[in-house]
């Protein structure tokens, strides 16, 4: 493969838990900061630059290559905030065909296009569904696409499976040329044992924390007007969160390659968790005893 | 870690259902499918000589589904293929066959078909997809599938027949000699005054997929074939037996017919009438053999590779007419699908060969052969380059077979045999004469001729004498 042109990040998580909101504000810190940003939706729901272009209409990758035509790059991209390079790769009617395959063959099609030729980016960010439900979903972190991931995780227990999930693919193509974990982005911390949680989690898998993004309104009223919180609130506290998560995105060269928990560890740490939790919410020890 | 088999020589289960269907004349296969699945199966098909069916090749219907279908389902494109090929091809009953990709995929055949059976079409889809399992996996399940669905079609029930049989296990394109086996199958029966149901070939059809609800017996021969006749036995009652493999003298036609009369009352003239007929016929070419066995040694260790049922018939064969010795049988249909099957043939097959191997990787066929030491192969045409790097003879017999054109020959009951029998001495005869001509070839290269031609009439047996007389160099090169 030539030279990689720019550095290509892989965005993983769970579902509608912050992914996409997450991915888009970096894009646009990145892209205030005066860098050269694609963001590619790799999600068959193809809201993930939703923010970025004020909600305007953008046909998919997939919607292009079913109707059989010859494809543009014009076609399936639009510049959106801050001159991103808004792109989603889109996939087949719920239910129905393989999305995975789909997200494969519209990462294909977007380097037969030369789409990095073209554009020169400096950071190409792909938001990808999350639990890595099956190989192709695993496209973006094999085969040398990207060379980092990070995970968006609460410390919900399916969001930190999921994450576990992701270790587990990172762990078995790591070796072979596939991408590595830049960390892990703790989304909708909320004050109390929540940020002990995803710290306990990522010390067991020997990763790290790449930021901590707060619950905060501005995120979904910022949504509302089809903005992201850097255009919509630039001057708001959470946007400072963006643009620090952003930078340490941009520079952090510290990769690992995880080391998952096994399904009977993660069930035991779980229960652990469980019950330490209820002695907390039930004020018989604080937070600092707990641990 | 994963493994390479060398020639493995049984498809997928797809290429077996194929070939099953397409030798049910009135039946048009659908394949959905990623283009080549079918020709696949085609190209290795086509270099087998027993001619090619109507629908085979580039002119069977098929989706060849491409990338768009596998990321936004192919059952739309299905769709079309069904409505545009019971417009164009006539046919008494179309069956979908179904490939790793449209199950992978998950695409809803059901309702594809459904929505043309309700157009009042004869469609039955099968659920098998080729990771399933191999050929044979493919052969049972698609008519197991097709009796499953099929009588929903055909609401004619017929009437039940006392006296008809339905015949399995006799795998078409996979035995050889199918159609001969068939047929000589028929006359053996028909000769006691029992019909059949063969479904393939020149004499079966969708007429017998119909009858077969009104069958008095099903007969499976060898392994292959208890599922379709499970189905059959749970739906009408119809009985089963089973037999591990076809006939091959008139004692055991004698104990086919007996089994079958447990079922099915037989006149007892007429079959001690037919079974006299067929002991005459069997002593007759036994008989005139005896000679040639004798003058050339044909009791020789012979190794057999095939599958399972081939290798009982013809294990007993050997050894019955020739006094051979089965020194490794390889039996190349026993792969991990085959659990569900009840029939045990592992004491018969213990008193046949002395050793049992199960593998279809050429690389352990050619080891085992090699180390057998075996004077004979008794095998497919994959077993041809080993058996000339050994010198040793080769009895083509199990699939796939190149070098012969095999039409209506047969290689079971009396009739049959004779012919195997006459292939077997032939291979003997041919494989000592090319080696006596290599070894007088030899010698001619060297001095003292006068010597050599004195020897070149003694039989090739004595190859080695002969050798021992000579210089030391000659000895070498022998
Ligand atoms: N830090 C946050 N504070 C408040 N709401 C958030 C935050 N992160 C995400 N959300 C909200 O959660 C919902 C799902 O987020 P989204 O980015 O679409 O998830 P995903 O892309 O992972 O499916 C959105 O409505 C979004 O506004
Ligand atoms: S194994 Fe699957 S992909 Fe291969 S030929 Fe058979 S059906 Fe097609
Ligand atoms: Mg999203």
């Amino acid at each position: 493969m030539a030279e990689k042109i720019g550095k290509h990040i892989a965005i993983y998580g769970k579902g509608g838990i912050g992914k996409s909101t997450t991915t888009s504000n970096i894009s646009a810190a990145l892209a205030e900061a005066g860098y050269r940003v694609i963001q590619i939706g790799c999600d068959p729901k193809s809201d993930s630059t939703n923010t970025l272009r004020g909600n305007n209409y953008l046909p998919t990758v997939l919607d292009s290559l079913r109707e059989g035509n010859k494809i543009h790059l014009d076609d399936i991209s639009v510049k959106g905030f801050g001159g991103v390079l808004c792109i989603e790769s889109g996939g087949p009617v719920p239910g129905v065909g393989c999305a995975g395959r789909g997200i494969n063959a519209a990462v294909n099609l977007l380097q037969e296009l030369n789409l990095f030729e073209e554009f020169k980016p400096d950071y190409v960010l792909y938001d990808v569904l999350g639990d890595v439900v099956c190989g192709g979903f695993a496209v973006p972190i094999r085969d040398g696409i990207t060379d980092r991931a990070y995970v968006v995780s609460s410390s919900d227990f399916m969001a930190l499976y999921a994450a576990n999930n992701l270790f587990k693919a990172i762990n078995k193509y790591a070796p072979t040329g596939g991408a590595k974990l830049g960390g892990v982005i703790a989304n909708s911390m909320k004050p109390g044992y929540h940020r002990e949680i995803v710290e306990d989690f990522v010390e067991k898998t020997g990763t790290s924390i790449a930021g901590y993004v707060n619950r905060s309104i501005d995120v979904q009223q910022s949504e509302l007007y089809g903005k992201t919180v850097i255009e919509a609130k630039p001057n708001s506290a959470q946007a400072d969160i963006y643009r620090n998560l952003a930078k340490y995105i941009a520079e952090n060269e510290n990769l690992v390659v995880p080391n998952p928990l096994g399904s009977a560890e993660l069930r035991d740490w779980a229960r652990n968790w469980g019950d330490r939790i209820y002695d907390i919410e039930s004020g018989v020890v604080g937070v600092a005893e707990a641990i | 870690m994963a493994n390479i088999i060398k020639n493995p020589r049984n498809g997928c289960a797809l290429h077996g259902a194929l070939q099953t269907v397409q030798e049910i004349q009135g039946v048009v296969p659908v394949v959905h499918a990623n283009a080549s699945c079918g020709v696949i199966n085609y190209l290795a098909n086509s270099k087998t000589s027993g001619g090619n069916p109507r629908f085979s090749g580039y002119s069977t219907p098929g989706t060849a589904a491409q990338e768009r279908h596998v990321i936004f389902g192919g059952a739309s494109r299905l769709r079309e293929q069904i409505k545009n090929t019971v417009k164009v091809v006539d046919g008494s009953l179309y069956i979908i066959l179904n490939s790793c990709e449209s199950a992978m995929v998950g695409d809803d055949v059901d309702a594809m078909t459904r929505e043309i059976v309700e157009q009042g079409e004869p469609v039955v889809d099968t659920l098998i997809a080729g990771f399933n399992g191999s050929a044979y996996y493919g052969y049972e399940h698609v008519l197991a599938d097709i009796f499953k669905s099929v009588y929903e079609l055909k609401k004619n029930e017929g009437e039940k027949n006392p006296r008809l049989v339905n015949i399995f296990g006799i795998i078409p394109q996979k035995d050889p000699y199918w159609q001969g086996n068939l047929e000589e199958i028929t006359r053996i029966l028909n000769g006691v005054g029992l019909e059949t149901n063969i479904f393939f070939g020149a004499d079966g059809g969708t007429e017998d997929i119909e009858n077969a609800r009104n069958a008095a017996l099903s007969i499976t021969f060898g392994r292959w074939g208890e599922l379709p006749a499970k189905v059959l036995n749970e739906k009408f009652e119809i009985p089963v037996i089973q037999r591990a493999a076809l006939p091959i003298n008139a004692d055991d036609e004698r104990a086919l017919i007996e089994g079958i009369e447990e079922y099915i009352t037989i006149d007892q003239e007429t079959k001690e009438h037919f079974l006299e007929k067929e002991q005459k016929y069997e002593l007759n070419y036994w008989s005139r053999v005896r000679d040639e066995i004798i003058e050339n040694d044909l009791g020789r260790t012979v190794a057999i590779v095939g599958e399972e049922e081939h290798v009982i018939r013809l294990g007993k064969l050997v050894q019955e007419v020739f006094g051979a010795e089965v020194v490794a049988a390889v039996l190349t249909d026993a792969l991990k699908k085959d659990e569900e099957h009840t029939l045990d043939n592992g004491e018969v097959l213990n008193s046949i060969a002395k050793n049992i191997y199960k593998t279809s990787d050429q690389k352990d066929i050619n080891d085992i052969i090699r180390q057998s030491k075996a004077e004979l192969v008794i095998g497919s045409s994959l077993e041809q380059h080993v058996a000339d790097k050994h010198g040793i003879p080769l009895v083509e017999a199990s699939y796939p077979v190149y070098h012969k054109t095999i039409l209506n020959h047969s290689s079971i009951g009396v009739r049959g045999i004779v012919g195997v029998i006459a292939e077997y001495i032939t291979a003997v005869k041919q494989a000592d004469k090319e080696k006596e001509e290599k070894l007088q070839n030899k010698l001619k290269e060297f001095k003292g001729q006068n010597v050599w031609q004195e020897h070149s009439y003694k039989k090739s047996h004595n190859v080695k004498q002969v050798g021992l007389v000579s210089q030391g160099a000659v000895r070498e090169s022998i």
